[in-house]
């Protein structure tokens, strides 16, 4: 009898955990950097062992970050090429009539929810999101890690913009992993206190049931599962 | 007789410091005490060789002393204390410069918060180390003829030129010693270098509060307008690499050294031009070479990183104020766009049970 799925790999649940303790990090050394000038910026740098040592920290966990970036996109990429991956988490004209119809549940136009696959919009956004703004502050990082050599080949003014879009992209991305991934991973009734699939790689069938039914339904075809 | 009224003069002479007193009309009693010296201090020949062979004359001009600061307020002896018997006893100094330092503490006798600066300065240092030519009160202020120190104020720097006149020359070139004579609005070496306390040039904690200095001037608007420059210079510079790491070095408690460009590391020191002049360092034609000072081996492009005191604007660095105005719109679009569902889904929730 089967009462739950796995729906993470370890390879996924690992990426995980390293994404999330690079994000920490980079965020408490990056954003008081972007606002040095407050008082409570002053306190988390003196503590922390001074602007020297912030910046330090914060380029050790910007060049991991880039690693691990690298490393996703490289083994994803050859998924795709081997033809292995089942490209669930690329967008589709669904993804936006599926927002659409949930707007419309949510504002009670409709009665019917839409019904998702493996990963539904907003899981899709998310992820295209961190990809995206992984790719503006590693490029604009990496930029403001090397002016001299981005100089010899580009405009100086390409430094300054980079700072500006670096800690603006670093600032919505801590912004939405605050309000949104937490809200949706933690605070969102239907998981409260705390979804821990991406740490277990498990997912009960009820859940299956109620978030992913195309998955289920999917997944049934392959294997047999009994449902309690 | 004479004796007991001069002591009677220099005791009566001390409370009671007649407010306003006119100029012309000095309090008698001062006037009895510097009488009597000059009884025969007004005589011109009158010297004494030291040992070291040098002379020294005893002579004191009335007219010089009156019109000094101190010519109605104070008598000879106010000073010179040990002066107080006739003849005076014999004086064991070898050279002119061991007779001024030996007067070197009689100022503090009136001027006490003054000469306690005196000791946090370069110069006591100096003394401290046994230099006998760091300069003394005297040396800078004079004796008999002490004069207000700030007028002209161009006199302050001319005296620090005694000394320091390889400095001075360089500075009377720069943009600031130019109008010196003309205008009060320049500063002069004490503005900067302080004056009873002055501060070495390689004190690192007066060197770190040099954009402190830089800013009393150059943040001051009526100041600034009058000869058409930004008030922004600063604000400018703590937004950018170099200010911010400065002004966080700053206030950072474990830090003693701090290695990031200052004012005057780009601007220069004693030389600082007219930003458009041709020697100035931060000309566009000589910013690389300036830059190279701690960045060695910059592509012309490099000093472009530095907008140049600039606030982005579509003029002045388009792209960095693009990438601002993409981001002031995009965070709170999206922002605003995900709250919005996390409420209607939490909303919706909520009904659902």
């Amino acid at each position: 009898m089967t009462t739950y799925l796995i729906r993470f790999s370890l390879r996924q649940r690992v990426e995980h955990t390293l994404v999330m303790s690079f994000f920490l990090i980079l965020s408490v050394t990056g954003l008081p950097q972007k606002y040095f000038d407050a008082s409570w910026a002053r306190w988390l740098i003196n503590f922390m062992g001074g602007i020297d040592h912030i910046r330090q920290f914060h380029r050790f966990a910007g060049v991991s970050f880039t690693l691990l970036t690298a490393w996703h996109l490289m083994f994803a990429m050859g998924a795709v090429a081997a033809g292995r991956s089942p490209l669930s988490i690329v967008p589709n004209r669904q993804d936006f009539d599926d927002a659409i119809q949930m707007m419309r549940y949510y504002l009670g136009r409709t009665d019917q929810a839409a019904k998702f696959g493996r990963f539904d919009y907003r899981q899709k956004f998310e992820y295209w999101g961190l990809v995206l703004g992984a790719v503006v502050v590693i490029s604009t990082g990496l930029i403001l890690y090397f002016p001299i050599l981005f100089t010899r080949f580009f405009p100086g003014e390409l430094i300054p913009a980079a700072k500006v879009a670096h800690s603006n992209e670093g600032l919505m991305a801590f912004l939405v992993v605050i309000l949104w991934h937490i809200y949706n991973a933690h605070l969102n009734p239907d998981v409260f206190p705390f979804d821990k699939t991406i740490f277990t790689g498990k997912i009960s069938l009820e859940r299956m049931h109620h978030e992913h039914p195309l998955e289920l339904e999917r997944i049934k075809q392959v294997r047999d599962i009994e449902e309690t | 007789m004479l004796l007991t009224l001069l002591f009677l003069a220099t005791v009566t002479a001390q409370p009671a410091p007649a407010p306003q007193a006119k100029p012309a009309a000095p309090p008698p009693a001062k006037a009895a005490d510097v009488e009597t010296c000059l009884a025969c201090h007004s005589d011109r020949t009158m010297a004494v060789t030291l040992p070291s062979g040098e002379t020294r004359s005893l002579y004191v001009d009335l007219e010089t002393f009156r019109s000094s600061v101190h010519g109605t307020k104070i008598g000879c002896t106010d000073c010179h204390q040990d002066m107080m018997t006739v003849p005076h006893e014999a004086r064991p100094f070898k050279s002119l410069r061991e007779f001024t330092v030996a007067y070197y503490e009689q100022c503090k006798r009136c001027h006490f918060d003054n000469y306690t600066k005196t000791l946090d300065s370069v110069h006591y240092q100096a003394t401290a180390r046994g230099d006998r030519m760091a300069p003394v009160c005297v040396d800078c202020h004079g004796a008999h003829d002490v004069k207000p120190p700030q007028k002209p104020k161009s006199q302050m720097s001319t005296t620090c030129a005694k000394c320091h006149e390889g400095v001075f020359t360089v500075y009377k070139k720069s943009v600031h010693g130019r109008f010196l004579e003309q205008t009060n609005d320049v500063p002069g070496c004490t503005d900067c270098h302080r004056s009873h306390d002055v501060a070495g040039p390689r004190n690192i904690a007066w060197q770190r509060r040099t954009p402190e200095l830089c800013r009393t001037c150059h943040e001051n608007k009526t100041l600034m307008d009058k000869y058409n420059l930004s008030t922004a210079v600063a604000q400018t510079y703590v937004a950018d690499f170099h200010g911010m790491t400065a002004s966080l070095h700053e206030t950072d408690p474990n830090r003693t050294v701090s290695v990031v460009a200052l004012c005057t590391d780009c601007h220069g020191v004693h030389d600082i031009a007219k930003v458009n002049e041709p020697g100035s360092r931060v000309l566009r034609a000589n910013l690389v070479k300036t830059c190279a000072q701690c960045h060695p081996g910059v592509s012309d492009n490099f000093p472009g990183a530095w907008m140049s005191h600039y606030e982005p604007s579509w003029k002045k660095a388009p792209l960095v104020y693009g990438v601002q105005l993409f981001y002031n719109i995009l965070i709170p679009f999206m922002i605003g766009g995900l709250v919005l569902q996390m409420l209607l889904h939490f909303w919706r929730v909520v009904v659902n049970r």
